[in-house]
């Protein structure tokens, strides 16, 4: 083990060129997560073209410094001027542009810079403590096993409907639909290619991602003539010098906010497509309740500072330890991770981490260095902020296309995949237009694959259908996919509801049983609390509703 | 009931995964134990018709969609809207158009020259600007793919006659 860990340790810390690809994608992805209208996603995408020519472990690590670096680069712009960069970064707009405006910038700067800091370290340390323990139970699944994951991992799409939940399996489903398209990995035979050579192959999944996500956004950016001309942010800050000391001191005294931000950050995370953008306001709204100075929030509170960034910086962590122990996309961004993984001929899935230590372990120093290149980073892109917010959008649309076409001939030397970006730039334009989510898309164009391969596994080993809810880990992850299907309802559900109060202690009950059918002393005791758990919510939910 | 955009997507979608699972059936079998290759998509166009339906109805049920009866819907409008994004496709089209001719360098030069232009104005000296943000975005690029990732990017005949 510990000789994997400095093997890894000098790729990546050893190895000067991965320092300088994480140095550079550090940097872009604060530039990315600063600029409004860009995402984090986004900047991870428009990097993975210039991985293809990289090593699996520098363009992994190149990634997660803009992954890393787009968490921090949020806070710039919002604190400067008031307008968040990425909506990750919204709750630290409220005490943190007060407190530039009262005067002490360096200060602001300051703590949302080692806060983000502090929340990935501790994140990071969660991430290696806990994803090679959840790996060790990839050893255990089948094809059965495998299948229902990705399943669970599909009706995520419903989480990411944004409110139109039928839109979002139309979405999903049109990816799934997308990744069918050419020969199939089992058999080898043609699908849906009506005669085009060129189709045998099948959509390739970078050309497919920066159309769905890249192109189409930038089309939307330019659509209004006068926004499109017009500087990308109307007000703008000034370099200032940033506070470090007595930030870091500040922080250190409210440790408290700064571990439960943390933890909420972290568990955001490695919910599936519950990322940063929910995990801020959550630790923003928890540091409020718990502080005795709650009067001084939305005023240039510190703790309201603290805890949005620690918490947003702490998510890419609960991110990576869903995609590292099992291999699924919590998001985007690890969506296009796994993507990545794939041009190396590298398969994601639970065995990762046992099948690619030096790679795994690669991961976790990479997003340990990744948070030192964040801080060290921080004044000089501050500069060059402040230089990229005078360039109006239409400029930066152009040169990106340009850029985009680039990066994906070079994925495969076929003008093709070009036709394929523009073909998917423009259904996602539309599909924008007429109110369908992307994201569920992008899912199902990473996952449909897996989904169909390991289907054809399961059934070429027994055509028992009902080995899928007979095998613990299946019928673990089925429930699991029935549970956050309905999720969407409890949250829009009164609170008074019976089903709003049945929801979760249920849950816990019907999660217990597949544990149970596991059988190992461990998993036994969870079981046993989960539905000790259950019954007394049920207890205290269904009391609650005789007494009204 | 009413008829609104989401309707007519509902039908273009119906009508997409009619002609997906009618071609479905033209998918090979070689007669291999284990799962067809039509299986899947056709388990994924089926959810897909079953969404489409709903969507359909739920349109449908919904109140009669303002946009399509407002003056949002009137060609100017329309046009303008899509002016900037239709000036994108096109341009882009062009370039790919093209790029067997004047490759990915003078290609990519014209594209983002000919964009920055339509998009940004034609005044004399955003022209000059326009020329000299191409000129060098695109060299900076080229270079880096051509020299430091050693892709080779499409030369162009042009370039490969010159």
């Amino acid at each position: 083990m510990i000789d994997i860990i400095l093997q890894a340790f000098a790729s990546i810390v050893l190895d000067p060129v991965t320092l300088g690809l994480m140095l550079v994608g550090t940097l872009a992805g604060i530039l990315a997560g600063a600029i409004p209208g860009f995402t984090i996603a986004m900047g991870v995408i428009l990097t993975l073209p210039f991985t293809f020519g990289m090593t699996a472990i520098q363009g992994l690590a190149t990634m997660l410094g803009v992954f890393v670096g787009g968490f921090s680069g949020g806070l710039m712009s919002c604190m400067l001027t008031g307008i968040p960069g990425t909506p990750s970064s919204v709750a630290t707009t409220f005490d943190g542009f007060p407190l530039v405006r009262s005067g002490r910038p360096g200060l602001a700067l300051g703590l949302g810079l080692w806060s983000s800091f502090f929340g990935g370290m501790i994140s990071a340390v969660i991430l290696v403590a806990l994803a090679p323990q959840l790996a060790f139970l990839g050893l255990e699944f089948g094809p059965w096993d495998y299948f229902s994951l990705i399943i669970f991992a599909l009706t995520i799409t419903v989480s990411l409907s944004g409110g139109n939940i039928t839109k979002g399996l139309i979405a999903g489903l049109l990816g799934l639909f997308a990744a069918t398209v050419g020969e199939d990995e089992i058999n080898g035979v043609a699908r849906f290619t009506f005669g085009f050579d060129e189709f045998k192959q099948g959509f390739a999944f970078l050309p497919v991602l920066i159309g769905l996500f890249a192109f189409s956004q930038l089309l939307t950016d330019v659509e209004d003539d006068k926004r499109a001309k017009s500087p990308l942010m109307s007000q703008s800050g000034s370099v200032v010098k940033v506070e470090h000391r007595q930030a870091i001191l500040i922080i250190l005294k409210r440790w408290v906010n700064l571990f439960r931000s943390s933890f909420i950050g972290i568990f955001t995370g490695i919910l599936p497509a519950a990322g940063g953008s929910i995990s801020n306001i959550l630790a923003y709204d928890q540091a409020k309740k718990a502080s005795p100075n709650r009067s001084n929030f939305g005023k240039g509170e510190y703790d309201g500072v603290i805890a949005p960034e620690a918490a947003n910086n702490a998510t890419a962590g609960g991110a990576l330890i869903m995609m590292m122990a099992l291999g699924i996309p919590g998001d985007i961004v690890t969506a296009v991770m796994l993507g990545a993984l794939m041009i190396h001929n590298i398969i994601p899935g639970p065995t990762f981490i046992q099948d690619e230590p030096l790679l795994a372990y690669g991961v976790f120093i990479a997003f340990f260095v990744a948070h030192f290149f964040m801080v060290g980073l921080q004044a000089f892109s501050l500069r060059i902020f402040l230089l990229v917010t005078k360039i109006p959008m239409y400029v930066l649309a152009s040169v990106i296309l340009a850029y985009c076409a680039i990066g994906v001939f070079a994925l495969h030397n076929v003008v093709f995949d070009i036709w394929v970006m523009f073909f998917f730039g423009v259904i996602g334009y539309f599909m924008k237009k007429l109110g369908f989510p992307l994201a569920p898309m992008i899912l199902g164009v990473v996952l449909g694959k897996l989904a169909e391969l390991n289907l054809a596994r399961a059934s070429g080993i027994s055509d028992d259908l009902l080995l899928f809810i007979t095998r613990p880990w299946s019928l673990f992850f089925l429930l699991m996919a029935v549970i956050s299907v309905i999720f969407p309802f409890y949250q829009e559900a009164r609170k008074d509801s019976l089903f709003s109060k049945l929801y979760v202690p249920m849950s816990m009950i019907v999660l217990s049983l597949p544990l149970f059918l596991m059988g190992s002393p461990v998993r036994m005791i969870v079981a046993t609390i989960l539905v000790l758990t259950g019954v007394y919510f049920l207890y205290k939910r269904t009391s609650s509703l005789k007494t009204t | 009931m009413s008829i609104n955009k989401d309707t007519i997507v509902a039908i273009f979608l119906l009508l997409f995964c009619g002609i997906m699972i009618n071609s479905s059936f033209d998918i090979e079998d070689p007669g291999y134990q284990g799962m067809k290759a039509s299986f899947w998509p056709t388990i994924v166009l089926c959810l897909l018709s079953i969404m489409s339906l709903v969507m359909l109805v739920k349109s449908m049920m919904a109140s009669t969609d303002s946009n399509l009866n407002s003056e949002n819907t009137n060609s100017q409008n329309v046009f303008l809207k899509f002016k900037n994004a239709s000036i994108c496709f096109l341009m882009f089209i062009l370039f790919l158009g093209f790029l067997d001719y004047l490759g990915m360098l003078i290609g990519g030069v014209l594209f983002v020259f000919g964009l920055l232009t339509l998009l940004g104005g034609f005044e004399i000296k955003k022209i000059i600007n326009h020329l000299i943000i191409s000129i060098i975005t695109i060299g900076i690029m080229w270079s880096i793919f051509t020299f430091g990732l050693k892709v080779i990017l499409p030369e162009g005949e042009i370039l490969r006659i010159w």
